[in-house]
Formats: C-alpha cells, sequence, structure tokens
C-alpha cells in the first residue's frame, strides 16, 4: 500500500531522513517509533505531500508522491502533530470546511458528518466553537477531519501527545477501530503505544530504521535476557571487574562505587543461563557480601532504549 | 472550482464571525466619505462643484491602510496556527487556495466599493455627474482595490505574523504608488518609474478614459502578486 524505497530528505546539510526503505500492507496498523528528532515526522510529511523527499520514492496504492500527488492526498487522511485546527470556528463548520475541500457532498455529507460524529465522541461538542475545547476533544475533532472522506489510509503523528491517561486509551482504541478497515501509520515515542496499538513497528533513529518487525518478533531477538542488579560489600572494584569478565554468559554493563565502599553493578546475563548459585560461590570464596541480586526481564523499552541509546 | 469556493466560503465566514469585515468597511467608509466632504482646502462643501473625483484620491490613501488590513491574516495565520499544512496535504493545489482566499477579499471590497455609492448617488439628485467619468473612475477604483489586495496576500504568504504582514503590506503598496515621484525629468528611469507608478495609471482614469494599457498594467500586478502569493506556498516544496 505505502512503498518507500531508499529516501533521503536533507535540510541543507542536516539530514533528518537517511536512506530509508520499507512497506506497509494493506490494512496494516505500523507504529513508528523513536525518539523526538529521530525522522518521525519528516517521514510522515513525506508521504502524505507536504513535501518531497530529496532522494528516492515514496508510492501510495501505486502513486507517485511527487507525480501523482492529488492522487495520493485523496487516499490519505493526515492528523498533523499539531493538530491544526481553525481556532475561531465551530465544529461542525470546521468539518464541513474539511469535506467541502475534499468533495464529500450531499448526502455522503450528513452520512460521513454523522459516521465521524459517533466514532469520535463528538456530539456533545459538534455546536462549540473550537476554543472552547479541551486538549481531549480538539484531539477527536483532529480525528474526525481526518476520517471524513474515509481515506484508505491513515497517517497520525504522535496522536496521543499531551493527553491524559483514559484519553490516550480512548485515542488508542480509536486507532484500533480504524485499523480493522485502514492501513494506519501513527507514530510516537511510547514504547507501550506500539505494543498495544500496532500490528509491525519500526524503530527509527537519527534518520535511520533501527529494527523493524513486529512487537514479539522484537521481543523475542532479546528473549530471555536478564538484568541483574547487584549490591556487594568488601569487594574489590578491579578485582570484581576481573571475576565478572572471566564469565562468558555476563556482561557488565554499568558498575558505580558507592560512597560507604559498597559496589553497585549492572550485569546482562546471556539467555538460558542461571548464574545465581555460580555468582554466590564467587563471593563467598573472595569474601564479599551480597546485599542485593534483584534479576528483570528485559522488555521493549530495553530494546528502544538500546537501538536509540 | 469547487475547491476555490471552498476556501472562500470559508474565508467570508471568518471575516463575518468576527469584527474584521465590519471594522474594515467602516472605517473606509467613514474616514474616505469625512476627507471628502469635510477636510482639507477644497471640501465638496464649500466648492459646490458636482464632482467626485475626491473620493477616488482620498479613498487611494485610505484604502492603502485598509487593505493590508484585510489581506494580512490570509496566510499568516494559517502559517501561525499550523493549518497550512493540513490544508496544503489535502487535494488543493497552492494555486486553488491563493485564488479561493483572493476571491473573498475582492468580495469585502465590492461591498466597500458599494458603500461608496451614497456620494455619487446623492450628488446627482442635487447637481449634474458626469457618468462616463464615474463609472471609468469606479472601475479605476476597483482595479485598484484588487492590486491593493493583491500585493497584501502576496506579504502575507511569507510571514506567519499578522503584524509584518500589514506592515509589509503597506510598503511594498506605498513604493508602487509613489513610484513616479522618485526620479525626476525625462530619462529612461523616469519614464519607466512612472510608468511602473500605481498613480500614474490611476489617474488615467479620472478622465473617463479607459486606456487597454492601465488595464494591463493592473492586471499584470494582480497576476505577478498571485503567482509570488502561490510560490511562497510552494517554498516548502524545494528539495
Amino acid at each position: 500500500m505505502i512503498d518507500v524505497q531508499n529516501v533521503t530528505k536533507s535540510y541543507g546539510a542536516f539530514e533528518a531522513v537517511k536512506d530509508v526503505s520499507f512497506t506497509v500492507e494493506q490494512g496494516e496498523i505500523l507504529g513508528f517509533l523513536g525518539p523526538n528528532g529521530a525522522g518521525k515526522t519528516t517521514m510522515m510529511k513525506m508521504i502524505t505531500c507536504y513535501m518531497p523527499p530529496t532522494d528516492g520514492t515514496i508510492t501510495v496504492d501505486g502513486l507517485n508522491v511527487l507525480t501523482e500527488s492529488m492522487g495520493v492526498r485523496k487516499k490519505i487522511g493526515y492528523l498533523p502533530e499539531s493538530t491544526p485546527l481553525y481556532e475561531e470556528m465551530g465544529v461542525r463548520d470546521y468539518l464541513n470546511f474539511i469535506a467541502d475541500v475534499r468533495k464529500v457532498n450531499g448526502a455522503d455529507r450528513t452520512r460521513a458528518m454523522d459516521r465521524v460524529i459517533s466514532v469520535t465522541g463528538l456530539s456533545k461538542v459538534i455546536h462549540k466553537d473550537i476554543h472552547e475545547l479541551s486538549k481531549g476533544y480538539r484531539q477527536r475533532v483532529g480525528f474526525a477531519q481526518a476520517i471524513i472522506h474515509d481515506p484508505e489510509i491513515l497517517v497520525l503523528d504522535e496522536p496521543t501527545t499531551g493527553l491524559d491517561p483514559n484519553q490516550i486509551i480512548e485515542i488508542r482504541n480509536l486507532i484500533r477501530e480504524l485499523g480493522e478497515s485502514k492501513t494506519v501509520i501513527f507514530s510516537t515515542h511510547i514504547m507501550q503505544e506500539v505494543q498495544a496499538t500496532s500490528d509491525r513497528v519500526l524503530i527509527i533513529d537519527q534518520g535511520k530504521i533501527a529494527a523493524q518487525g513486529t512487537a514479539q518478533e522484537l521481543k523475542a531477538s532479546i528473549a530471555g535476557q536478564m538484568h541483574l542488579d547487584m549490591v556487594l560489600r568488601n569487594a574489590d572494584k578491579s578485582k570484581f571487574i576481573e571475576v565478572v569478565n572471566s564469565i562468558e554468559q555476563i556482561h557488565l554493563e554499568d558498575i558505580k562505587l558507592q560512597k560507604n565502599g559498597d559496589i553497585e553493578a549492572a550485569l546482562k546475563v546471556d539467555a538460558g543461563t542461571d548464574l545465581r548459585e555460580q555468582l554466590f560461590d564467587l563471593a563467598v570464596s573472595n569474601k564479599w557480601k551480597i546485599l542485593e541480586s534483584s534479576p528483570s526481564s528485559f522488555t521493549l523499552e530495553d530494546v528502544f532504549r538500546k537501538l536509540t541509546n | 472550482m469547487s475547491e476555490i469556493l471552498a476556501i472562500y466560503r470559508k474565508e467570508m465566514k471568518t471575516y463575518f464571525n468576527s469584527p474584521i469585515a465590519f471594522i474594515v468597511i467602516s472605517s473606509f467608509l467613514v474616514i474616505t466619505n469625512w476627507l471628502f466632504f469635510d477636510y482639507g482646502d477644497y471640501p465638496f462643501f464649500a466648492i459646490n462643484i458636482a464632482d467626485i473625483r475626491g473620493i477616488f484620491d482620498y479613498g487611494a490613501i485610505v484604502l492603502l491602510f485598509i487593505a493590508p488590513a484585510v489581506s494580512m491574516r490570509l496566510i499568516s495565520e494559517e502559517k501561525h496556527q499550523d493549518t497550512l499544512e493540513l490544508l496544503v496535504t489535502m487535494p488543493i493545489t497552492d494555486m486553488q487556495i491563493i485564488l479561493g482566499k483572493y476571491l473573498s477579499t475582492l468580495v469585502i471590497f465590492a461591498i466597500i466599493l458599494g458603500g461608496t455609492l451614497i456620494a455619487p448617488i446623492s450628488i446627482s439628485f442635487v447637481g449634474d455627474l458626469d457618468s462616463g467619468i464615474v463609472i471609468s473612475s469606479y472601475i479605476g477604483f476597483f482595479f485598484l482595490g484588487a492590486t491593493y489586495l493583491a500585493m497584501g496576500l502576496a506579504a502575507s504568504s511569507f510571514t506567519r505574523n499578522q503584524i509584518v504582514a500589514y506592515i509589509m503590506g503597506i510598503v511594498i503598496i506605498a513604493v508602487f504608488f509613489l513610484m513616479n515621484g522618485m526620479a525626476n525629468g525625462s530619462g529612461f528611469i523616469a519614464t519607466l518609474f512612472e510608468n511602473l507608478s500605481i498613480r500614474f495609471h490611476y489617474q488615467n482614469f479620472f478622465r473617463g478614459v479607459l486606456d487597454s494599457r492601465d488595464l494591463l498594467y493592473f492586471i499584470s500586478l494582480i497576476f505577478v502578486s498571485l503567482l509570488v502569493s502561490s510560490t511562497a506556498l510552494a517554498s516548502r516544496k524545494s528539495k
């Protein structure tokens, strides 16, 4: 449905997106994950024909965004990051205006209005002016605007930013609901969001794709790996490092010397190994005292942090 | 065409849902009529001649300050509210956006023009107005206003700040209006400046003659201004 091939976008000397390629299948919900400034918004602005790629090609349902821009725009519903609304307009006037430009007229217009008002839950505020609305309702008006022409593709740039937890869940449900019949690309910098809503995740960092796959696949890449946080007393730092490095399955991630001389160490343990007994024996033989030892499994957050630093 | 009208309807709603249209129209009419009937060395009531040229002389100056006030918000507000991004990603061309917005300002100006008819209509009851001159003057005044508005729109398309758009609009219009005073004599530069100036072409309409060169001059200025506006919108498309 959406095919991005070797796309680069530069602003002067700065490359916001570097040689990125990916495809989105029809009916798929793709989560775009990355830290702020990773190039997510730039990528979306190119797909929605706001600006052209410096290099590479993007096609939407076979239409090139550069040469068949009008056709592409008709297929896409876009909710930009800033949720653009005309403050002085009424909600109904605003949606009518969008329907007007998008040529949704007559009986179709009436049906479309009823549909988007019920899907986005706007009936309570439909007679209000936009500047009177809360952030959550503003976001819903933005959604309503994006789906009024019943587009095949939805592009949503950070649709849950600035909302409270209840509103976030509502918007996620909305994305899932719309994703049943549409192709959806949405961006976020929140890990649980992609886990909760998308079929596939694309992690983007510094303009490049750092990883892609389903949430399960990404998790599987680190399956079984464990964190082990330890605090030791009476231990010598250099000796401890030496001992840890001598065990193949353990990787030292961080070590700190506390004020009272205790050692605080963060270890990563490879999958399929349980070294707790071995570590206990090592501590005893070196006369270290284990004050704390807390294992924890890797999460998608860790994948994200690892990939994007 | 329906896209242009969609933009036009939205702009008209904005003008009339807020006090902008009312303030702009009424202040132009009050100031211009006051200047014409009751101000300066030759106010209408003192000279006792059935001539309404004063409306268009004073009107050209008053409009210099009013027209950019009408057009200043057109693009800069869209930029400021980030709605431009939404607008230009819908199936509508940049030029259609510009034309829809421009059309709405022309209609505001047409209302202003209608309001100035009070003077010629009332005067025609008490004196003998040359209707040919009145008509050609009105045509000239229409093209003058249409040019001001197009220039104001161009100014608005370069900034996200309405005040900047307003001042820029006034400066651009003033430069073109006063250009004939910038060089003296009969040399090439002086002739060029004279032919490029709004005032030079505007004055010809008061003789009761419609010269295609004057019409062409105003139409070209409008065309170039709209093209500049649309090009400014397209600047996002640079690779």
